[in-house]
């Protein structure tokens, strides 16, 4: 007997007992919809993750940030982010690119819509990585010093817009207030107390006073002086405006640690807009002094000091590698590689959990193909006899009842998947319309990857072959002559 | 009709002798013990036609599922050709039922939901005959047992005599080296009983070994060359070498 007879006398059985076989199936397909359907979701979610990492280049993207460890004596105890580490991070092997984040505050005003949001210098070199492709409208920057501006969506819909293309090629203002350590300085030594170095005077010259209180009042100059360069660093700002062309819009509506900065200047462009040094935070101040590095007072040419710098890498360099580099010469560092690997640690473990759920749905639907064939045996008695006195052994019957079971798990799997397929296409619909309305980005959350068919499908099959298992114990175990005997 | 084409290409029977030795199959134990068959001791030649008589519950359907490997005997052994069957693995008991044995049955025991030919070829798909050449067989030892216009019929749209016919057909099909009918005609009536009768003696006329269990007495005077008797799971003293009328050999 070969596998065509074993398959027609499987199936013909099978359509003997239509309905119980319809049944039995339809458990099956409901337990494999569900299965799918659930890691489709799991596989959707990561499909779209992966989509994004690679859209925007993340996976070979790393951002490196200063430190500082408080070991002054360590040469890597603290690093700071200057132009020059900047050009030194852009030479490590397997660096294409290393750009840093200046941000600064600016307000966007357009026609009668004014705005304060956060804006980035970015080199023309930089706004040509992924991270920057995903343009709704208009083009990139056209020089590093041009009075151009990219904004983002978010930006977009404050300034009161919704068409991207309708801000393209529009004149935007843009006015900043301008702290450094020049206006610092000023302010220490222009709101000074003249009463003060008198006082100083008295307690220094040789005589005047006792030791106690010219430690005093050396304390108190000391403060007031501290708190009139802190005036002048933070408050006292002049203000710098300049018309900017907008040209493009970035789509920028998701969420996550690569949200960039509502708009975007040229590099050159934003040396006139940004306050340069340290920031408007003397934070940034106290960390540069902190590193023990001299302070050079810098105007539009000066050097800069950054938050972080984010290297953009050769596709064969290893990301792990240049991040221990990094890390090893004393950066911290935010690496896509590593939160990618993360994500798909949870992802696994997700997909785990909710193809448990879609077992258990398929271990019950294995009952049921255990109580159809159980109940065929005891219909087919007689049937199994005839079959072993015209020769047909223990291991026949065996198979032939694991084929029947085989059948039901292949008709159930195969079945189950385009159901789980069109659930899942509904779902997505409803999804997107609720993402849509919501102002999310458009995403499909479920995927059906091949490896999810062939996994649906397998997995089905083997779980309702396992269930056949007991029934063509007991089927090959049938006494022939008691089965003859039987009506 | 002619039944010499049956026996075909099978020329010389490898299986020219079964013989029982003290063959034994009780059922249960103690007092609860039943004898269906008890030291029956005889031998069938090759070609020869052995009529097994006696009443309902004698033990003769027990003896018949013991010679053709359906059951195990208690003790003794069954020997074909001097091959004790219990000696076999149930993979070659099974190979030796597909292949050398065939079995006719009182409930003719046809599978309700196949055609006469797919019963038929049914008995085929456990050897190494290919698809082709088992329809055609079927068809061809169909037509020749006078059912050519049945071929599509199930079992439950023929006649009594018409499904015995198609299950010796099923029997024959495979051109085994003997055949075992038990109570073949016992759900016939008397004009099909006398045709497959008939048919039973020109199959053994062509060289077929024939075992007939029966309670039919004259039909297996008919028939047999020889007849044992069985009463009580024994066979009777001095049925051994009763010969029959149809004893010609």
């Amino acid at each position: 007997m070969n596998t065509r007879d074993l398959l027609s006398i499987a199936i013909g059985s099978l359509q003997r007992m239509k309905l119980r076989t319809f049944l039995t199936v339809s458990g099956v397909i409901i337990a494999i919809a569900a299965f799918v359907g659930m890691l489709s979701f799991g596989a959707g979610m990561q499909q779209s993750i992966s989509k994004d990492f690679d859209e925007l280049g993340l996976l070979s993207t790393i951002q490196v940030f200063s430190s500082s460890n408080g070991d002054a004596s360590d040469s890597t105890a603290a690093r700071i982010l200057d132009d020059e580490t900047v050009g030194r991070l852009a030479q490590l092997p397997g660096v294409n690119l290393a750009y840093p984040l200046d941000a600064f505050q600016v307000t966007v005003s357009l026609a009668d819509t004014q705005v304060n949001v956060s804006a980035q210098a970015l080199s023309g070199a930089a706004a040509g990585t992924k991270f920057y492709s995903r343009l709704a409208a208009g083009t990139p920057f056209t020089s590093d010093d041009a009075r151009e501006a990219l904004v983002t969506s978010r930006l977009l819909e404050r300034l009161g817009r919704v068409d991207p293309d309708s801000l393209v090629g529009k004149p935007v203002v843009v006015s900043a207030e301008i702290a450094s350590l020049d206006s610092g300085l000023v302010h220490m030594f222009r709101d000074a107390d003249p009463e003060g170095a008198r006082r100083l005077m008295d307690v220094f010259l040789p005589g005047r006073g006792d030791r106690s209180e010219a430690k005093e009042i050396l304390q108190a100059e000391m403060t007031s002086a501290l708190q009139r360069f802190l005036n002048g660093y933070m408050r006292a700002n002049a203000v710098v405006t300049d018309t900017l062309i907008v040209r493009g819009v970035l789509d920028d509506r998701m969420g996550g640690p690569w949200r960039i900065k509502p708009l975007l200047v040229p590099v050159r462009t934003a040396r006139r807009l940004s306050p340069g040094d340290f920031g408007s935070s003397p934070a940034n101040l106290f960390a540069y002094l902190n590193s023990g590095a001299r302070i050079e007072l810098g105007g539009e040419e000066g050097s800069r000091n950054y938050p972080h710098v984010t290297l953009n890498l050769d596709s064969r360099a290893d990301p792990n590698v240049v991040a221990d580099t990094l890390e090893a010469m004393g950066f911290r560092v935010f690496s896509y590689a590593r939160e990618f690997r993360e994500m798909r640690k949870f992802f696994l473990f997700f997909d785990m959990a909710l193809g448990v759920v879609g077992f258990i749905a398929l271990v019950i639907a294995s009952l049921g193909i255990v109580n159809t064939l159980v109940t065929s045996i005891v219909e087919r008695r007689r049937e199994i006899g005839i079959l072993k006195s015209l020769g047909a052994d223990e291991g026949y019957i065996r198979v032939l009842f694991l084929v029947e079971s085989g059948t039901i798990g292949a008709l159930g799997s195969g079945i189950g998947i385009v159901f789980g397929w069109l659930i899942t296409r509904v779902a997505s619909v409803a999804s997107r319309i609720y993402l849509n309305r919501q102002g999310l980005p458009d995403m499909d959350l479920f995927a059906l990857p091949i490896w999810l068919i062939l996994v649906g499908f397998f997995f089905g099959l083997g779980v309702s072959i396992a269930a056949g298992l007991y029934p063509a114990a007991r089927a090959a175990a049938v006494d022939p002559v008691e089965a003859l005997r039987s009506d | 009709m002619s039944v010499s084409v049956l026996r075909g290409a099978q020329g010389k029977d490898e299986y020219g002798l079964i013989r029982t030795v003290d063959l034994c199959r009780y059922y249960g134990s103690g007092p609860q013990e039943v004898r269906a068959v008890d030291r029956v001791n005889f031998a069938v030649e090759q070609g020869g036609f052995l009529g097994i008589v006696g009443a309902s519950g004698s033990g003769k359907s027990t003896l018949l599922n013991l010679l053709a490997g359906l059951d195990s005997p208690t003790a003794g052994r069954v020997e074909i050709d001097g091959t004790a069957l219990s000696d076999l693995t149930r993979r070659n008991l099974a190979a030796y039922r597909a292949r050398r044995v065939g079995i006719v049955f009182q409930s003719f025991n046809l599978m309700p939901h196949y055609t006469a030919a797919e019963n038929v070829e049914l008995a085929l798909y456990f050897t190494d005959i290919a698809k082709g050449e088992r329809r055609s067989r079927s068809r061809d030892i169909l037509a020749r047992l006078g059912l050519r216009d049945r071929l599509t019929h199930r079992p439950a749209d023929l006649s009594g005599g018409e499904q015995q016919r198609v299950a010796l057909a099923r029997a024959l099909v495979k051109e085994p080296h003997v055949l075992f009918a038990d109570e073949p005609t016992g759900n016939l009536d008397r004009k099909n009983s006398e045709d497959i009768a008939g048919l039973l003696t020109e199959l053994n006329g062509e060289g077929l070994t024939i075992v007939l269990a029966t309670h039919d007495l004259d039909m297996a005077r008919v028939c047999a060359h020889r007849m044992v008797q069985m009463e009580y799971g024994r066979l009777a003293e001095g049925t051994a070498d009763s010969q029959g009328p149809g004893d010609r050999r």
